[in-house]
């Protein structure tokens, strides 16, 4: 091998662990930061994700919204199978409303009810989050095209 | 009627086809094929795509309905400005759009003088091969002007969220900053094809690679603006998929910019500024077609169709696949080895670019992260914005601080410790503010701290750089572009740390005569009412806000019932002040008696869009300059 060809070899390798270090880095910290979603009958198979935030998607049961005070709201997330009812602290997006598509986010408590830090806002009244358009194609909800 | 515009538009794209294929053969280099000259082809090219994209404007504005476009995305109650911008506002008219200044710029770089005849012939017939491929694809698969066999009374009309003067002009800036990249692309090709990447290639190189990232950066700009007030979240970035499409080819032509100057300057760096060139263009393809294809999930998104993005993934693969053979073929013969100091600025901003591309990887993982685990697993998930922000800070830091530093080094080795002792009030006037700011604020995070600092030397270092004097005590203008856009991008990350800690927010329930209170400010809730308008009907409440008894100001916020399509959205009020922002939104009211109205104190906004606003200023004066003013060698 003639030097230059060594020299290249060595920068090209050194720069191969350095972006690999730099990969793996971002790659745990990427790890830490994921946000998983599921629908209720997946979460409820899953009570090990408790603690954890998370989002849970499905559409808001009929006759379940109910509030405390202003502010303070508990309302049923259902996929058709099984409901999860959900407490929410602060405003209600404007396109909340029973029997139309929902995401929340917040943690899942052990006492089987998830405690919701947001609504997620969508803005068209026909918009159905992709995640809940599967949820309910797996629990045979679905009546979309 | 209808019918004769169907054939006469179809006819033009048709039109342009021919004119494509003719200057795509230019690439061969025989007579045959380089007559008739490229200006001529060009022109035919442009006006063909003017003239089709007039008519679809026409189309909209008489609200045709034969029409499917026109059908699906107006109405003809609507405004005649969202009739006009609603011709770019889904996937067909946008496509149109994109192509119109595809065909724009080819025909600006034909015009284009002292550059040589063969060298022009083949970046033309590059971009002129990117037209027709993209014509063929409005013309066969998503073409603008199919009719429909039904006399529609009228249309379906455009999504509300989009009804806005702001996001009327959004795309067709942020496509200019996409499709400048285009050519710059050809010009790569071009050079590699010529094996001629040289000082003078970097210099017919820069302005167009300059102009179109400042017009991304006002796109970029654009979009954010419109998602602090429209939206109504109070932020004015999501970390959201769509808004990192379009941010993925902004770094990466960031480091593009840098890398043509050195390029114009000591003549090194070849390989690289082309990968950038190609890479940049790439971005900018995933940029524009993620988004329309319908992949990516997002607030943003409007239009999708997966089907579509089928064509454009292989459209991308295809382009990255010749190119890059093309540039393995190729690439030993342009690398010239020259040498660079090891402290110097070279090294510095080739620092830089490395720490860009990192950037870049941790947004394009971030991104791309969902859609394989959704793609591979059938797995939801969703990437936090903790993600972006805890990674990226840190780089932010080294980032500053070369930026800060390089421009201070010449381009041949400099000792580091004299430009150290050279810059010592600077530093010791940047150390004493971070000092003064964190105590009083109290402010401990060594990040944000560290952030502050090296953004206050980098705005304070590249204004004093800007104000020179020579020896007959006269001011001469140096690099204004360079500092400008430094010293604004300074400006804009301390805004943005500043603002991410300082933020305060509030929800009230609230009945008319209510006294609200946020911070020094007292707000009362005057009344409420009703409002119709032409396309909307809407509620507005009103708030005065008070500070030691003193109206200072009366807020307004407003929620709007559209009924073409059916669709509900919130409009923020907002009181813009030097050093922050008053951010008031309201939400349907839950109840007859009451409304929610949540308020936002968002501090040194106004400072964050001026930094933005110095970015851009930056880029256009480097872009109009022919030659970089720095030649100490």
């Amino acid at each position: 091998m003639t030097s230059l060809v060594k020299s290249r070899l060595i920068k090209f390798l050194l720069s191969l662990i350095i972006v690999l270090i730099a990969v793996l880095i971002i790659i745990f910290n990427l790890k830490d930061n994921i946000i998983y979603f599921y629908g209720p009958t997946e979460l409820l198979k899953n009570s090990d994700k408790q603690g954890q935030i998370m989002r849970l998607g499905g559409l808001v049961s009929v006759d379940s919204v109910q509030n405390e005070t202003d502010s303070i709201f508990y309302f049923n997330i259902t996929d058709g199978d099984n409901e999860i009812e959900v407490k929410y602290e602060g405003i209600l997006p404007n396109l909340f409303a029973e029997d139309k598509g929902v995401v929340v986010e917040g943690v899942y408590m052990n006492d089987g009810r998830f405690i919701a830090n947001k609504v997620l806002a969508k803005h068209d009244e026909n918009y159905m989050p992709p995640e809940v358009i599967e949820t309910l194609k797996k629990s045979g909800k679905w009546q979309g095209e | 009627m209808s019918l004769y515009i169907f054939y006469i538009s179809n006819f033009l794209l048709l039109l342009c086809l021919t004119a494509s294929l003719m200057q795509s053969s230019k690439i061969i280099n025989n007579k045959i094929f380089t007559r008739p000259g490229v200006i001529v082809l060009a022109s035919v090219q442009l006006i063909s795509i003017l003239l089709s994209f007039l008519i679809l404007i026409y189309l909209f504005l008489i609200s045709d309905f034969n029409f499917d476009l026109v059908y699906f995305n107006s109405h003809s109650e609507k405004p005649l400005i969202y009739k006009f911008s609603g011709v770019w506002g889904n996937h067909e008219g946008s496509m149109l759009l994109w192509i119109l200044i595809l065909v724009l710029f080819n025909f600006l770089f034909a015009l284009s003088k002292r550059i040589s005849e063969r060298f022009k012939d083949i970046t033309v017939a590059v971009q002129s091969i990117m037209i027709f491929g993209f014509v063929a694809f409005l013309f066969f698969l998503s073409n603008p002007f199919a009719l429909n066999q039904n006399n529609f009374f009228d249309g379906i009309g455009l999504n509300p969220i989009l009804q806005d003067p702001l996001l009327a002009i959004h795309p067709p800036v942020l496509y200019v900053g996409y499709v400048g990249f285009s050519l710059v692309f050809s010009l790569a090709i071009a050079g590699l094809i010529t094996k001629k990447v040289d000082q003078q290639w970097a210099s017919i190189v820069k302005p167009w690679v300059f102009s179109a990232w400042a017009f991304l950066t006002a796109g970029i700009a654009l979009g954010s603006f419109w998602a602090y007030y429209e939206l109504g979240w109070g932020g004015y970035w999501f970390w959201d998929p769509v808004e990192n499409a379009s941010l993925m080819p902004w770094i990466a032509a960031t480091a593009l910019i840098h890398c043509v100057l050195i390029l114009q300057k000591r003549n090194v760096m070849q390989s690289w500024t082309i990968i950038l060139a190609i890479l940049t263009f790439s971005l900018s393809l995933v940029g524009t077609f993620l988004v329309r294809s319908g992949i990516l999930n997002s607030v943003h998104t409007f239009a999708s169709d997966p089907g579509r993005g089928l064509f454009i993934l292989l459209f991308i693969f295809l382009i990255l696949a010749f190119s890059f053979s093309l540039f393995a073929y190729n690439s030993e013969k342009i690398n010239k080895t020259s040498s660079m100091g090891l402290i110097s600025r070279g090294t510095g901003i080739q620092l830089n670019n490395w720490l860009l591309i990192t950037i870049l990887t941790i947004v394009f993982l971030g991104t791309m992260y969902p859609l394989a685990t959704d793609l591979l697993l059938n797995k939801s998930l969703t990437v936090g914005p903790k993600y972006y922000s805890t990674t990226i800070a840190p780089i932010i830091i080294l980032f500053l601080f070369f930026m800060f530093i390089s421009p201070r080094l010449g381009w041949n080795d400099t000792k580091l410790y004299k430009i150290i002792i050279q810059l010592r009030y600077l530093i010791i006037t940047s150390l004493t503010i971070t000092l003064i700011i964190s105590l009083y604020f109290e402010l401990f995070n060594l990040t944000e701290i560290l952030i502050i600092f090296f953004s206050l030397l980098l705005i304070i270092s590249s204004m004093t750089a800007s104000i020179n004097f020579n020896k007959q005590n006269i001011l001469v203008r140096t690099n204004l572009g360079q500092n400008l856009a430094h010293a604004g991008f300074g400006i804009l990350m301390m805004a943005a740390v500043s603002n991410a800690v300082y933020s305060e927010e509030r929800i009230y329930n609230a009945k008319v005569g209510d006294n609200l209170q946020l911070q020094k400010y007292i707000f009362s809730f005057d009344k409420i009412e009703q409002v119709e308008k032409s396309n909307y009907n809407s509620l507005k409440a009103y708030f005065q806000m008070k500070k030691d008894g003193k109206l200072i100001d009366t807020f307004t916020p407003e929620i709007r019932f559209y009924s073409n399509p059916p669709t509900i959205t919130s409009e923020a009020s907002i009181l813009h002040k030097f050093f922050s922002d008053v951010y008031l939104v309201m939400n349907v009211p839950q109840d007859q008696q009451s409304i929610s109205v949540r308020m936002h104190i968002k501090p040194f906004m106004t400072i964050l869009w001026l930094g933005t606003l110095m970015i851009i200023i930056g880029g256009i004066i480097s872009a109009s300059i022919r030659i970089g003013r720095f030649d100490e060698k």
